[in-house]
């Protein structure tokens, strides 16, 4: 394309051979990459060469400059999520509202930059589901090791690598990207815009991810393993004491931790700019309240985990001294810096599910949400709290002791405004009309099972109690009650229930049930137990293990094994309902949020017009409310599509 | 509240409570507690699993309940009543679980004082921790060090931890007591052992492919049993009898926990069995006496078929003085000969 | 951005989407360039609370002897900077008052200066006597100025754009965004730098 092409009809795809390889897409980026890579190569070797660093060819820098750094690099620019702004940059004429790349006709452009939020939020979907699969399996073979005492079919290292890529590909690729894909696509539609603010930006928040991924998951093959330090990358242990593996992690967890901040700052950037006329704060559904305080506290927290993985990386490959006592650093740093973020990120990984329990709870219970404006409070007075609670995964770490009081008492007080938002949601289901279909299972297994994890956090917060059971599979439970029975339970939730909106067609209901009761009950059958070998005396993150746990490990292990076979039924009841399910109305839950006024999948610009907001979203039970007043044009043609 | 929804929910709540309860009494979730520390946590946490089983049975009854009686018929398309909500109802559930988090708040910080305050006659054991051994040193015994921590019952014990290398973290589980050790600062707990018996000490920070078997033991005993031990000892690795000192070597050195040996009567698996030396020497095509001694300096000189490289410390070349490091072969030789 | 945006005339049957509603007097490109330098402080932040953890927990003598830091040279370099934010400020209120010559000049001044501050730190690395692995007083100063530098590359390649336009003719009274979100990003680059200095050099 040439730089001054403006004209959005002449589609930039089409051309000759030229266009194909210097045209954005998949052929731009494979040489470019390698190009970019060569680059960061000659560049490290040029640099030790002039400064006379021996060895010159140091294969640790090496590998970070030019395939970690550069060749990424060059990947997205070859796709094209760069071209507009090196327009730009350039002073080339430039459309601002270019939409060239906005909607998707066939499954090959889901292969492509694409703007349209609609698109990005399916391709986010889709890629985390992969990512779950891939980390699910990984957690498969961990229990496949744990089955038995004694060490099985891996090695130490191995099997620490296993639940190390395992918990950072659940948590940075599939929790974390999966909240934001159902975001993405619900957000705008919520607040009557016609897209994100940035819409460009999106594009590259999305592309960052499969990079992140793939180099996470590539650190098993090279030299030395992956990286064996726990997804918390504790330093010294993983600063210098690990293979080149180390260097993946750091390095995936800043492409990912990229993505999650430019993805946030563009929530905040169109929930505060973009509503629809008359979509006050207190009109906003809970899913985008839920969205924009999440959004807050990732553009204020991620920047510490990019931080912490720097100092880790750089004491790594330039031998530098943060956490290296010998040498003036401070091992405990690490830690401080690192849970600053981490900790917040497990309210991360938890909001945008209050968001989407509380959409489904008051659908498919026919009534107001109960104490919304509380509902939204709660929430905010959980991103101040959470700030303040990050040393209560340390009170047995040797930081100062006078640190452990207050520290319990902030994470105590959390269970308050949590606590608010589960009697909220009972209260909204008490004396409603409910209607168990599947998102409103998850909804309710979430409820559940969140209180059991959230009841164990807890005890956790209790520093003795903590002090025995830090470190033990009793956190190993709690860690998977809160984000298998919390954060993923809602996920399903989500997807369940704008599947018909994003597909325009309906899933299979049965099946829909089939796999939330197996995910229930193999889900408290493998972590249940979990508490007790804990508690008893089992630590984590060991491959072998005293024989008096032998069987209950047993147990686990195989009802981990059932559990993972729930996630076929999924599979299958997604990829068949979205190919031949029953053609979805536009509204087959009755809802009165924005989304669902327009027709299934929505139009490429969502709305004819920007809607005019007139009232509440959860007006459910009130003769004649209405949420929103759309243009007429579009009213029309909805009326069309909802008789099929 | 509707009329006739009092006597259901309450129904629900015990039954919910109940099982909740009866989990938490037919498990035997905790270990024996072995510590007066541990004997104040497990009261704790009883108090909070208490707390945590209302709240339970108190969500799971109106859950159950709604489940059951606001189930829609097939056909009824109506809403529910438009109820936006009520300040008394939201103020009782703001207040009740700040007033439980308290109450939990004030419990923990009465007991975390009294478990970190030291009683008198304070015995220090300086604990030394490394990719993957432990060391506990005695200065009241002129440093004397052991591979497994002997502690005296009912006294007040005071442990303070050095990581040569990356940050472990030493647990008991019959203690409840835990700390991390890490590189470049010191670190305490405290301890007051009150049950006789053998416990297992478990390392729970991950510190490397041998954290799992980064274990070893913790003895407590009567008393007049551990002077008596801290005596014998500093005596015995001073013996001038080799085998005797050797043997001593071969405890104080926790060699045990990893290394399966008759004659010390240890079947630690992590390591290979120290009975076969001779043979593994043949293998390694090394005279026995160097052989043994190259894989106490240097362990990665020869790595064992089956065996992982860097799990055994490197560093007993530079702990051991030149004398135990003899008495330690000279020991292994003739009893490995004997096994 | 918005020199050749022009919304298109909306007629009844348009295929592109509906007008766009603001709900907020900021424009999209303002706030979001606030609130990426939200998360920027904090990225400063996590690399302060390291300078913290080693200066004050770990008590690491501060600069380690033998070294000592050029403080005066790095002193002349904080006034260019501090000056050139005088300068971007002076190129903005040109360009509202529709004085493209005060924007070309304003913007060049800058970048000329900016680049003087860049080129006097690598003359600096490169004189220093210490290397990033000289022990973690070493590390924290090249960390916190090289994070810093790193920022002034991106400001001065933005520079380097908004220059490029300038003299395109792609800014007037009207269309002044782009100049506008690039100098609040400079001031944000001078800021910043003020409290390195002082932290690093001075305290
Ligand atoms: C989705 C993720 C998520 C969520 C939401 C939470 C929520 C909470 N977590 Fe959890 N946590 C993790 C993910 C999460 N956690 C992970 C991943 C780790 C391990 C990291 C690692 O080391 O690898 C961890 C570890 C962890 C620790 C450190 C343990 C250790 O390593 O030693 C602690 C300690 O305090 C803790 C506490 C809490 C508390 C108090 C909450 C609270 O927010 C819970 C609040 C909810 C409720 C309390 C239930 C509902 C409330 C009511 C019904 C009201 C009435 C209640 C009462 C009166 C009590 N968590
Ligand atoms: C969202 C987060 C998340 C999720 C969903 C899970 C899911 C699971 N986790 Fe994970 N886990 C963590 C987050 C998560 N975990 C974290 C943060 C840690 C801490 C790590 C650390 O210590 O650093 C951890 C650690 C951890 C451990 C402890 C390891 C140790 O300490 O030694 C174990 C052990 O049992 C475990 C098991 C499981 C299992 C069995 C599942 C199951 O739910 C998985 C279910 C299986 C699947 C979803 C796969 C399904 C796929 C198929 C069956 C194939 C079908 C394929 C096709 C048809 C193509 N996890
Ligand atoms: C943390 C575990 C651990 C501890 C503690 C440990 N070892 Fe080992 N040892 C190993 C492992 C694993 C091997 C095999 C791999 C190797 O040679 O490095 C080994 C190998 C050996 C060998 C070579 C045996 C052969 O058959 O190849 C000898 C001899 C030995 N150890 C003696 C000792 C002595 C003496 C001590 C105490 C002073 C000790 N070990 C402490 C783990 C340990
Ligand atoms: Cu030492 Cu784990
Ligand atoms: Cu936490």
């Amino acid at each position: 394309m040439t730089a001054t092409t403006v004209d959005h009809e002449v589609s930039p795809r089409s051309g000759g051979a030229r266009h194909y390889l210097l045209g954005a897409g998949w052929i731009r980026a494979l040489w470019m990459s390698a190009l970019f890579a060569a680059f960061g190569f000659g560049l490290v070797v040029l640099l030790r060469w002039w400064g006379d660093w021996q060895p010159i060819f140091k294969w640790t820098p090496i590998v970070l400059v030019s395939i970690l750094v550069c060749a990424p690099l060059g990947f997205l620019a070859g796709l094209g999520t760069f071209d507009y702004w090196a327009r730009y940059a350039i002073g080339s004429p430039t459309r601002v509202d270019d939409h060239s790349g906005h909607g998707a006709t066939s499954w090959k452009d889901y292969f492509k930059v694409n703007t349209d939020h609609k698109v990005i939020g399916v391709q986010y979907l889709v890629t985390t589901i992969v990512f779950f699969i891939l980390g699910g399996m990984l957690a498969l073979l961990v229990r496949a090791e744990l089955a038995k005492p004694g060490t099985q079919y891996f090695d130490p290292q191995t099997y620490n690598g296993l639940f190390s890529v395992h918990a950072s590909l659940m948590i940075f690729l599939f929790v974390i990207p999966a909240f934001a894909g159902l975001a993405n696509f619900a957000v705008p539609l919520m607040l009557g815009a016609a897209d994100m603010a940035f819409p460009r930006l999106n594009a590259l928040s999305f592309w960052l991810l499969p990079i992140a991924g793939i180099m996470m998951l590539s650190s098993f093959v090279v030299p030395g393993g992956a990286f064996a330090c726990g997804w918390t990358g504790y330093a010294p242990l993983c600063s210098t004491h690990q293979p080149l593996g180390a260097v993946f992690f750091n390095q995936g967890v800043q492409w990912a931790g990229a993505s999650s901040i430019m993805t946030a700052l563009n929530f905040l950037v169109t929930i505060i700019t973009m509503r629809a006329p008359g979509m006050t704060f207190w009109r906003m559904p809970l899913l985008v309240w839920a969205n924009f305080t999440t959004s807050l506290l990732v553009v204020i927290a991620t920047p510490f985990i990019a931080g912490s993985q720097f100092f880790s990386m750089f004491d790594h490959v330039m031998h530098t001294a943060f956490f290296d006592p010998g040498n003036g650093g401070y091992a405990l740093g690490y830690q401080h810096i690192f849970w600053f973020y981490s900790h917040p990120a497990v309210y991360i990984m938890m909001l945008p599910g209050f968001g989407i329990v509380s959409e489904v709870i008051a659908v498919f219970s026919r009534k107001p949400i109960f104490g919304y404006r509380l509902m939204a409070l709660s929430l905010m007075a959980i991103v101040v709290l959470g700030f303040s609670v990050w040393a209560h995964h340390m009170f047995v770490s040797g930081m100062a002791p006078w640190l452990r009081v207050p520290m319990m008492i902030t994470t105590l007080l959390i269970a308050v405004p949590t606590g608010i938002k589960i009697f909220s949601w009972l209260a909204t289901m008490w004396e409603g009309k409910l209607r168990f279909n599947t998102p409103m299972l998850f909804a309710l297994g979430f409820l559940s099972m969140f209180v059991i994890g959230g009841l164990s956090g807890v005890m956790l917060g209790a520093v003795p109690i903590d002090i025995h059971v830090s470190d033990t599979y009793f956190i190993v439970a709690h860690i998977h009650y809160v984000l298998f029975g919390g954060s993923v339970f809602t996920i399903f939730a989500g997807m369940y229930y704008w599947f018909p909106k994003i597909t325009g067609r309906m899933y299979n209901e049965r099946l829909g049930k089939l796999h939330f009761w197996l995910t229930f009950v193999g889900f408290n059958l493998t972590f249940f137990p979990m508490h007790l070998v804990g508690m008893e005396g089992m630590p984590r993150r060991v491959a072998d293990y005293a024989p008096k746990f032998a069987s209950l490990n047993m147990f686990i292990s195989l009802a981990s094994f059932g559990l993972g076979m729930s996630t076929i039924v999924f599979l299958y009841n997604m990829i068949t309902s979205w190919r031949n399910g029953p053609i979805a109305p536009s509204n087959p839950w009755r809802g009165m949020t924005l989304e669902w006024l327009v027709s299934s999948p929505p139009p490429t610009f969502n709305f004819d017009e920007i809607p005019q907001v007139v009232g509440s979203p959860y007006e459910y039970g009130v003769p004649g409310a209405q949420h929103a007043i759309l243009a007429p044009a579009r009213a029309t043609e909805v009326e069309e599509v909802t008789v099929p | 509240m509707r009329r006739g929804a009092i006597a259901p929910l309450i129904g629900i709540g015990v039954v919910a409570g109940g099982i909740a309860a009866a989990v938490a009494l037919a498990l035997p979730w905790l270990p024996t507690p072995a510590s007066k520390e541990a004997a104040r946590i497990h009261p704790l946490f009883w108090f909070v699993i208490v707390i945590c089983i209302v709240v339970f049975a108190a969500v799971t009854a109106v859950m159950g309940y709604t489940i059951i009686r606001f189930r829609a018929a097939p056909d009824d398309d109506s809403d529910g009543p438009p109820i936006h909500g009520h300040t008394g109802l939201e103020i009782v559930w703001t207040l009740i679980p700040t007033l439980l988090v308290t109450a939990i708040g004030i419990v923990s910080a009465i007991v975390l004082a009294r478990n970190d305050a030291l009683g008198a006659n304070v015995l220090r054991v300086n604990v030394t921790a490394q990719q993957f051994a432990w060391s506990f040193s005695y200065p009241e015994a002129n440093g004397l060090t052991s591979g497994t921590l002997r502690l005296p019952k009912d006294r007040s014990v005071l442990l303070v931890f050095h990581a040569k290398d990356v940050i472990h973290s030493f647990w008991v589980p019959q203690f409840s007591q835990k700390q991390d050790t890490v590189p470049g600062i010191e670190t305490r707990l405290h301890i007051t052992p009150n049950r006789l018996g053998t416990f297992p000490v478990i390392c729970t920070e991950l510190c490397g492919l041998g954290h799992a078997v980064m274990r070893t033991q913790a003895i407590v005993m009567t008393p007049a049993a551990f002077d008596k031990w801290l005596h014998g000892q500093s005596s015995a690795v001073a013996s001038p009898n080799s085998s005797v000192a050797g043997a001593a070597v071969f405890k104080n050195n926790a060699c045990g926990a990893c290394h399966t040996l008759k004659a010390a009567g240890t079947t630690g698996k992590v390591g290979p069995d120290l009975d076969k030396l001779a043979a593994e020497a043949q293998a390694a095509g090394q005279p026995l006496q160097d052989f043994v001694r190259q894989s106490i300096v240097d362990p990665n000189a020869y790595v064992a078929k089956g065996y992982a490289k860097n799990v055994m410390p490197a560093t007993f070349g530079t702990a051991l003085s030149k004398q135990e490091l003899d008495a330690l072969v000279q020991y292994l030789i003739s009893s490995s000969k004997k096994g | 951005m918005t020199a050749h945006a022009e919304h298109l005339p909306h007629d009844e049957h348009h295929h592109g989407p509906p007008v766009p509603h603001y709900s907020s007097r900021m424009t999209p490109a303002v706030l979001g360039m606030f609130l990426f330098i939200a998360s920027e402080i904090m990225l400063f932040g996590s690399f302060f609370t390291a300078y913290f953890f080693v200066r004050v927990v770990a008590g690491t003598p501060w600069p380690t002897p033998p070294f000592h830091l050029p403080v005066f040279v790095a002193f002349l370099n904080t006034c260019i900077l501090v000056t050139s934010s005088f300068t971007i400020h002076w190129a903005t209120t040109s360009i509202k008052r529709g004085n493209v010559w005060g924007l070309r000049a304003g913007l060049l001044l800058t970048f000329l200066m900016g680049l003087t501050f860049l080129i006097t730190q690598a003359i600096e690395y490169s004189r220093i006597g210490f290397n990033t692995s000289d022990g973690a007083f070493a590390t924290i100063f090249f960390c916190l100025t090289g994070l810093h530098g790193a920022h002034v590359f991106v400001g001065l390649s933005i520079l380097l754009f908004m220059t490029i336009r300038a003299f395109r003719g792609h800014f007037s009274a009207e269309h002044h965004h782009g100049v506008e979100i690039g100098g609040i990003y400079w001031h944000f680059v001078d800021v910043m730098w003020i409290v390195v200095y002082a932290t690093v050099y001075l305290l």
